[in-house]
């Protein structure tokens, strides 16, 4: 993308249209994934030639939780977990509209886990966008459900006990429609999967696998933004429809990225209208 | 829940655990006198919370075998349940699923008996339901569960073996019983012989099935049997192996021997 | 009895609140937290985190707070001593769950670090705007206690004075801190462990079969047995008769809900004189009388000496525990004094109890605050003042607005036609 001049030739940012240019600066750290992400989806949004007024991004609370404060859409900042309940609101309440859950991991599968299990099994039409930084980092790296084993954080001081939660298997297992899974480095292709999940109908999970220079890294002595960039490009593998199963993620161990899951199943709403004409037609 | 509670009593017997040994934190109630005849803690907790209640349990008592009974199919306290299979604490789920009959659709005799029927679950969707349903041993599965089976009130024996089994089992087991619930149950009593004549000529025992392939769907046959069952260290274990790792001395294992 | 040596880290630290509270608790013989990290208290799971496993105790990370508290009341029925960590948004969701431990009278102790509400509202700023929703929250009528401690060397007193509470009536007890006194930064002493006292559960240990789960003693508070220790333990959230059963005939279920709840109510009200812990000074002359608590009580001590430098004659009533409220207390002073003035960093909760208890006697004049700050000792030498001037009995509760409020709101909002 070029840069852009106005017609004063003031030069602005590429993506002014689709981002809150008053937000600007953001609040995430030097090295965070997240803006990356953001970045992925904004081009994202541009690619997949959607109605900008019939997309709505919702976020949950944390890190990513900010995003949707971010994007020039119609924006939901919505309460720790909820988001996905939420979206399913909006998306039941006008069925026209896109959805898009832009949250953290801690947020969508840790306090949010049910919500996000139910609306993959119904089968709702949105696309879930977790990124999943390994731990909760805005109340300052507290373990999260994805948190490695032996891996460190402030509440596992002594090195996290819990098996990490496989993201795309849950959400595989639970009914979606399209899963995969990226790390901050794989822009393009995150950004192809973005676009392709947004004129997808049904659940979409797209996991994006984000650097936290901030807490994980600097508790875990693994260096800054860069590093763990590094980190990501010497160790994910890219294995398109791999089975969802063998998807673990330990402790600074292979990635397996790619696009895992495509499938079509009915939407809720599609399934709802052909109930609703059944009832109909025997009454 | 009279053929689940029954299966129950001799899958304790059977495994040679002493009843008093085991807490029952459940959402369903159960009778005073059946509590009383099976000699185990009973905790009726609020609805969903049973497995959550359960860890507190575990953790609060780790010589305890705890078996939560949840009958709300996960809606509710379906988080919990990912998490604990995630965790792999060592809790028992017994997951009484009732709403099999309306999720088959309509195509059988004891669900079009039901359907006239205006019980409460049904005045929520009175007109049957669309949703699909979760295929809970895949779910299981794919958060962590050492031990799944799904039975049928028809398969009693096979039930109580199932139960037996995994009260000697460490780590998240989840164990399926389809069921109609108390209220199907009392509007159908007369067809309970049609019921158990409709598990009958509809289920399938396969064993070791892959838990993909387990859904239950309209019009085909319901699979039962035992789909997994290996070996994952419970978060009791992996707790006192990591700290143990990174605290050496200072550290006393949670729970002893029996962790 | 005493504390255990092994859970005391006896020593003068440098601590914040929250982190003196995870020590508290581990004093009082806490084996076990279940938490889940939310701003201002999250500091306190991290220091229970890292000193528990030295001392046998365990600390969980739950999914989220309805599971936090549901284990909580699940480890209490196991027979330990137990806790969980919260604040705002984490503390409405485990309402439902406080009203189900108050039911079952299990002790559990939660550490609410009020912040910034509704909703998300403002995480990392005070407010003391929960304190109606900590004695009203769950649906139901219960009674459960709530302390409100001032410092960091407070939030570890009273962390060990919760639990002993909880343990001596058997229900939940709060501790509503705000998020300045558990981020505020102080010296700590904790003492030797022989020191600290501590209440043992209330265990039964008659012959097994004539155990009553919820036969109260003499001060209405039933005992407690183990699970797993062969009791045949039947306990449920539904209403339910001594042996812990379910009713389920219509005549003596209207009859055990009405003794099943007064007993709830009543265990804590007639004890009440034995609960509630007040500091009171300088209220023998006074004409007036600051009731305050937590840290609007710290911000007051400031006010009150300027009033008392000016030769207002004013006193000061600290509310430790704020619930149960000191009804006869504030009856009794409403006769003495010209009037109460109530700081409160919310728009008037526990200044409805003041004005109940005055009975009209004198007048009650509240300090709002929206929260995301504390007052300004000013604002409430300016309501002191203006207390000690005003001689007419006003009806009904009297604001006082705050420097700052006037300047945002000078008029404050009206209703237009």
């Amino acid at each position: 993308m070029a840069t852009l001049k106005t017609k004063s030739n003031e030069l602005i940012h590429p993506m002014e249209h689709l981002l809150r240019m008053d937000r600007i600066p953001h609040i995430w750290c030097p090295g965070c994934g997240i803006g990356t992400a953001v970045t992925a989806f904004a081009s994202a949004l541009e690619k997949s030639k959607i109605d900008l007024d019939k997309v709505c991004i919702v976020s949950g609370i944390g890190c990513t939780g900010r995003v949707a404060g971010y994007v020039k859409l119609d924006s939901f900042h919505t309460t720790h977990g909820r988001a996905i309940a939420f979206a399913t609101g909006i998306t039941l309440g006008n069925p026209d509209l896109k959805v898009v859950v832009f949250s953290g991991d801690g947020d969508l599968i840790s306090i949010g886990g049910n919500h996000f299990i139910h609306a993959a099994r119904r089968n709702i039409n949105m696309l879930v966008i977790c990124v999943n930084n390994f731990i909760y980092a805005m109340t300052g790296g507290q373990v999260a459900p994805t948190t490695p084993l032996s891996a460190y954080a402030t509440t596992s001081p002594f090195g996290c006990v819990e098996p990490p939660f496989n993201i795309p298997y849950i959400a595989d297992s639970s009914g979606a429609v399209y899963v995969a899974r990226w790390t901050a480095l794989h822009i393009r292709r995150l950004t192809n999967s973005m676009a392709e999940a947004l004129n997808k109908p049904g659940f979409s999970v797209i996991e994006v696998i984000s650097p936290c220079a901030m807490y994980y890294s600097r508790i875990n002595k693994l260096g800054d933004g860069l590093d763990m960039m590094k980190f990501y490009h010497d160790n994910s593998e890219i294995k398109h429809g791999e089975d969802t199963k063998n998807l673990d993620i330990g402790f600074q161990t292979k990635i397996t990225v790619g696009k895992f899951v495509d499938r079509e199943r009915p939407t809720y709403t599609e399934s709802y209208k052909k109930w609703l004409s059944e009832i109909k037609r025997k009454k | 829940m009279n053929p689940i509670i029954t299966a129950f009593a001799k899958g304790i017997k059977k495994s040679g655990v002493k009843p008093s040994r085991i807490s029952v934190p459940s959402d369903i109630p159960f009778e005073p006198e059946v509590v009383k005849h099976l000699g185990v803690d009973f905790f009726h907790t609020i609805r969903g919370r049973a497995i959550a209640f359960g860890t507190g349990l575990k953790l609060g008592n780790p010589d305890l075998i705890v078996v939560p009974f949840i009958g709300d199919m996960m809606t509710i306290g379906g988080n919990h349940f990912v998490h604990g299979g995630r965790r792999n604490m060592d809790l028992l789920i017994i997951c009484v699923n009732n709403f099999v009959y309306r999720e088959i659709g309509g195509k059988s005799a004891p669900i079009q008996k039901c359907e006239k029927e205006q019980t409460t679950t049904q005045k929520f969707s009175p007109y049957s339901t669309f949703e699909k349903p979760f295929n809970a041993t895949h779910l299981a599965n794919s958060c962590g569960a050492v031990y799944t089976a799904r039975w049928t009130a028809l398969h009693t024996d096979e039930l109580a073996n199932s139960i037996a089994e995994a009260l000697n089992k460490r780590g998240f087991s989840v164990i399926e019983v389809l069921l109609p619930g108390p209220n199907y149950y009392t509007s159908i009593k007369e067809t309970d012989s049609n019921l158990l004549n409709f598990y009958y000529k509809n289920s399938v025992i396969k064993n070791g099935e892959a838990p993909r392939f387990v859904t239950i769907t309209p019009k085909e046959k319901i699979i039962v049997g035992k789909f997994i069952d290996k070996e994952r260290p419970t978060f009791i274990e992996q707790y006192n192996a990591q700290l143990s790792k990174t605290l050496g001395d200072k550290f006393t294992p949670h729970g002893g021997k029996n962790g | 009895m005493k504390a255990n040596p092994r859970n005391v880290n006896t020593g003068i630290y440098y601590i914040d609140g929250d982190v003196a509270s995870g020590q508290g608790a581990l004093a009082a013989g806490c084996r076990f937290i279940g938490g889940y990290p939310i701003t201002p208290s999250t500091e306190a799971a991290e220091a229970f985190a890292k000193i528990a496993p030295k001392a046998g105790a365990v600390f969980i990370q739950m999914e989220d707070e309805l599971a936090s508290i549901a284990s909580v009341i699940g480890a209490s029925c196991a027979g330990v001593k137990t806790m969980t960590i919260t604040s705002g948004p984490g503390y409405s969701l485990m309402m439902e769950t406080i009203g189900f431990g108050a039911m079952l009278e299990t002790p559990f102790v939660i550490l609410n670090i009020q912040r910034g509400g509704p909703s998300t509202g403002a995480p990392t700023k005070t407010g003391q705007a929960d304190m109606m929703q900590s004695r009203w929250g769950s649906h139901g009528d219960y009674e459960i206690i709530a302390i409100a401690p001032e410092s960091p060397q407070e939030l570890f007193d009273y962390t060990i004075k919760a639990f002993n509470l909880a343990e001596k009536y058997r229900c939940p007890v709060m501790i509503m801190a705000d998020e300045c006194v558990g981020h505020m930064t102080e010296k700590v002493v904790i003492p030797k462990a022989d020191e600290i006292e501590i209440e043992p559960r209330r265990f039964y240990n008659g012959p097994r079969d004539k155990y009553l789960p919820f036969k109260p003693d003499k001060d209405l508070v039933p005992k407690m047995v183990k699970a797993g220790d062969g009791y045949k333990l039947y306990i449920t959230g539904h209403t339910h008769d001594e042996k812990g059963y379910p009713i389920l005939t219509q005549n003596s279920k209207v009859k055990t809900q009405k003794s099943t709840t007064r007993r709830l109510v009543d265990k804590i009200k007639l004890n009440a004189d034995k609960i509630i812990e007040l500091k009171e000074e300088n209220t023998d002359d006074a004409d007036v009388v600051v009731v305050s608590y937590g840290i609007s009580s710290r911000v007051a001590v400031r006010g009150i000496e300027k009033a008392r430098e000016k030769g207002i004659k004013v006193g000061s009533l600290r509310l430790v525990t704020v619930w149960p409220f000191p009804d006869k207390k504030i009856t009794e002073l409403a006769k003495k004094v010209k009037a109460f003035v109530v700081p409160e960093i919310n728009y008037g909760q526990v200044v409805f109890d003041v004005e109940r208890c005055s009975h009209g006697e004198a007048n009650v004049i509240l300090i709002p605050h929206g929260g995301a700050g504390v007052h300004h000792p000013d604002d409430i030498l300016s309501a002191i003042e203006y207390a000690s001037k005003e001689n007419k009995k006003i009806e009904g509760i009297i604001e006082h607005k705050t420097k700052l409020e006037k300047l945002i709101f000078e008029e404050g909002y009206k209703l237009k036609e």
